[in-house]
């Protein structure tokens, strides 16, 4: 970290930073980001049957006063935030609950866990900044014009419910409980919304291009351009977000330049992982899938659930274009891998077993 | 119109709501939990008149009819009293009590206020279910069972759920007195308890931890059971849990002296077993005939169903709050017996009391037999 970078942040090198969900996908390379960066008072917050074993490898390599100390306890445990939250001065609350079928689960997760770190910030008052992530998962996209740009003045969901999707629901009741805190108590936060996370380690191919849910796979997205921000550019932008001074209460979308379609995705994916077959359906059949499924839902009161509907297919599968130009404006962040590189460092990891599609 | 609250708004409070909105007739005045978050969640989510973060304040301001306690086990008991004691009827979530002691206290209490009680054994409300009382009933077993065998499978090859009560050590089901098989095994031993006669039935049990489970860490949480049931008057039952055989059942077989039936819950399909045997090689050739217009059957009523908007994943709850509503409206017996409830609650305990107390121990264990208490 040079000196010209480090008088824009608005903690010291030595200041405690506590991350939750440092031992997932993202919280990883974040670790790693903010250890590059030089900073040596790392508190990771992790589950009792976490492995730790790279975060404790992390703390052995970097050396020379550099603390990563690992916390194990539970989100959900006031005891627990209130000992993790102790001293520190900023937070990259990552942890979540991903379950996207179970409303109470997906809330108790996410909405649950995070009131008590704000609570417990509360309690220690040292807090400079709350860096809450959260999704893309939260924008509407409906009235949106088909084409028209996806930027982070977009309106999310209005009624999280409507979807049917638990973590979208989850997701947005998080941002509104950080915004209240800072209402009523003054918590300092910036929110960030990545678009699709992908990278090794997290090999699946997202819903943006197609499901597989009636045994084969279905490619909806299309022409369409997927949201993709690779692991590492998006742990670099978190990290900014945590770091950067007078951008407190800013929303930032992170996602990559020159991101590709979804076709040429599933193109490369099958030319450089493995083939398989795909039945595309055009725009207007995917919509009136989605259509017909919520009105059947609908009237058969919930005989099948409406796990297909018209705001999920304007989430996912409507043609949207996205911008990073806040991030690169207001952080200064730049992609560390080209989109290219990302691709083939994903597919060779997919190639090798780690994952599957 | 019946005043209904929901007291716990985790999962399955959410399934709750949802079959409750659905019958004519009734209103959720109010959803409670001790975690105001989660109340409000359910509360925003559900056509619910409000949410409380204090039971007291729930009964007192709402004033319910009925409350459905959907909250973790350890809590069932005290807050069903509770409930009982303001004079509100009461749906309490499977398993109903931790010990069977305390389900006769409700009971009990249930009977001298002039109230009523239910479990939350609804899969003996499915539609497959309902069919085969209605044959039982009628006769088709020839007689009281002779033998019963109820299979109830739990899937935990997704480590996710798994990982989570591994994870956490105050993780409300490793405190139950069964564990991971308390909160689970209810429906299958339910099915059992509806088709036994005595009150004081013998149980041998057998447990041990999957190496699967113990893969993950979890040695001191059994994941197979295997037990034995035995009346005086020489009925039978066998129940088995698994977490790892394949394909995961949940079915139920009943035989009596003159013929059989197996219930697949999850197909929802329900098949008649014949004892009457047929001469030489027609054995070998018509069966299978009549077992596969037997599918078709099935196969015929399902879309039936679908197309009625009936094969809901949840019917038989819906049936079973149905039920109940009606019984607190027109003053009829409750759905489910208590002794039903009851027996459930002896067998469960006593399972417990074998596989629990020898946990220590690595692996198999065959209990002597223990008779219940019918006090």
């Amino acid at each position: 970290m040079n000196q010209a970078e480090q008088a824009n942040f608005i903690v010291r090198k030595n200041d405690p930073i506590l991350i939750t969900g440092a031992t997932g996908f993202i919280g990883s390379r974040l670790v790693e980001n903010l250890l590059d960066r030089g900073f040596c008072n790392l508190r990771c917050l992790c589950r009792p049957t976490s492995e730790v074993t790279r975060l404790e490898e992390l703390s052995g390599f970097y050396r020379g006063g550099v603390r990563v100390e690992v916390v194990r306890g539970n989100l959900l445990s006031r005891k627990d935030c209130t000992a993790a939250m102790e001293d520190v001065a900023v937070v990259f609350h990552l942890a979540t609950g991903r379950d996207a079928r179970s409303f109470p689960d997906a809330f108790m997760n996410s909405v649950i866990t995070t009131r008590n770190l704000l609570e417990a910030s509360k309690q220690h008052d040292c807090l400079k900044r709350f860096v809450n992530v959260s999704s893309f998962t939260v924008y509407a996209n409906k009235q949106n014009p088909r084409r028209r740009l996806l930027d982070e003045t977009c309106p999310i969901e209005g009624d999280g419910r409507l979807r049917s999707d638990a973590y979208c629901f989850a997701k947005i009741k998080q941002e509104e409980i950080v915004a209240e805190y800072n209402r009523r108590i003054g918590i300092p936060y910036v929110t960030v919304r990545p678009g699709y996370v992908y990278g090794p380690g997290h090999e699946t191919i997202t819903n943006r291009v197609g499901i597989d849910t009636f045994g084969f796979f279905l490619h909806l997205g299309g022409s369409n351009t997927i949201p993709f921000t690779y692991v590492e550019n998006c742990a670099e932008a978190i990290a900014l977000a945590g770091l950067i001074e007078g951008i407190d209460g800013e929303v930032f979308n992170i996602v990559d330049d020159d991101l590709p379609s979804s076709s040429l995705f599933l193109r490369l994916y099958k030319r450089d992982v493995k083939h398989f077959r795909s039945l595309y359906v055009p725009h207007a059949a995917s919509y009136a899938l989605c259509y017909l499924w919520e009105r059947y839902s609908e009237w058969s009161r919930g005989q099948v659930p409406p796990v297909f509907n018209c705001s999920k297919w304007h989430a996912f599968w409507k043609k949207t274009r996205y911008s990073n130009e806040r991030l690169k404006m207001r952080l200064g962040w730049k992609p560390k891998i080209s989109t290219e590189e990302g691709l083939r460092r994903y597919f060779e990891s997919c190639r090798n077993g780690k994952g599957h599609a | 119109m019946l005043k209904v609250a929901i007291v716990g708004c985790g999962k399955i409070a959410d399934v709750h709501a949802s079959q409750i909105q659905r019958i004519g007739g009734c209103k959720i005045v109010g959803v409670c939990d001790k975690e105001p978050l989660m109340a409000r969640q359910l509360w925003e989510r559900f056509p619910v008149e409000r949410h409380y973060g204090e039971l007291a304040e729930l009964l007192s301001e709402a004033r319910p009819d009925v409350v459905h306690i959907t909250t973790p086990p350890q809590s069932h008991f005290d807050i069903a009293r509770f409930c009982l004691e303001w004079g509100c009827h009461v749906y309490v979530e499977k398993p109903f009590t931790l010990r069977a002691q305390e389900a006769e206290v409700l009971i009990a209490l249930a009977n001298e206020r002039g109230l009523k009680l239910t479990a939350g054994h609804d899969d003996q409300f499915s539609n497959v279910a309902r069919r085969m009382r209605r044959l039982v009933q009628n006769g088709y077993l020839g007689g009281p069972a002779v033998h019963m065998e109820s299979y109830f499978c739990y899937d935990l090859g997704n480590p996710t759920y798994a990982r989570a009560f591994l994870g956490d050590k105050y993780h409300w089901v490793r405190n139950l007195p069964g564990k991971l098989l308390h909160n689970i095994i209810s429906h299958g031993i339910a099915r059992l308890a509806e088709f036994l006669t005595s009150e004081s039935p013998q149980v041998m049990a057998y447990g041990f931890v999957s190496p699967f489970l113990k893969s993950l860490g979890g040695n001191e949480i059994i994941d197979e059971l295997r037990v034995i049931v035995s009346e005086e008057d020489g009925t039978t039952a066998y129940f088995t849990f698994s977490s790892q055989m394949r394909p995961l059942l949940h079915q139920f077989r009943i035989y009596g002296p003159a013929n059989g039936l197996i219930l697949d819950q999850d197909h929802e399909t329900l098949i008649k077993l014949r004892g009457t045997k047929l001469k030489s090689y027609l054995e070998q050739f018509v069966p299978p005939v009549v077992f596969a217009r037997q599918h078709l059957k099935n196969v015929a009523m399902n879309v039936r169903a679908f197309l009625a908007r009936e094969l809901r994943m949840s019917a038989g709850m819906s049936y079973l709050i149905e039920s109940f509503y009606r019984s607190i409206n027109e003053g009829t017996p409750p759905p489910i017996p208590y002794r039903e409830i009851l027996l459930t609650a002896r067998i469960m305990e006593s399972i417990f009391h074998q596989i629990c107390a020898n946990l220590p121990r690595e692996h198999i264990q065959i209990q002597p037999q223990s008779t219940l208490s019918a006090d």
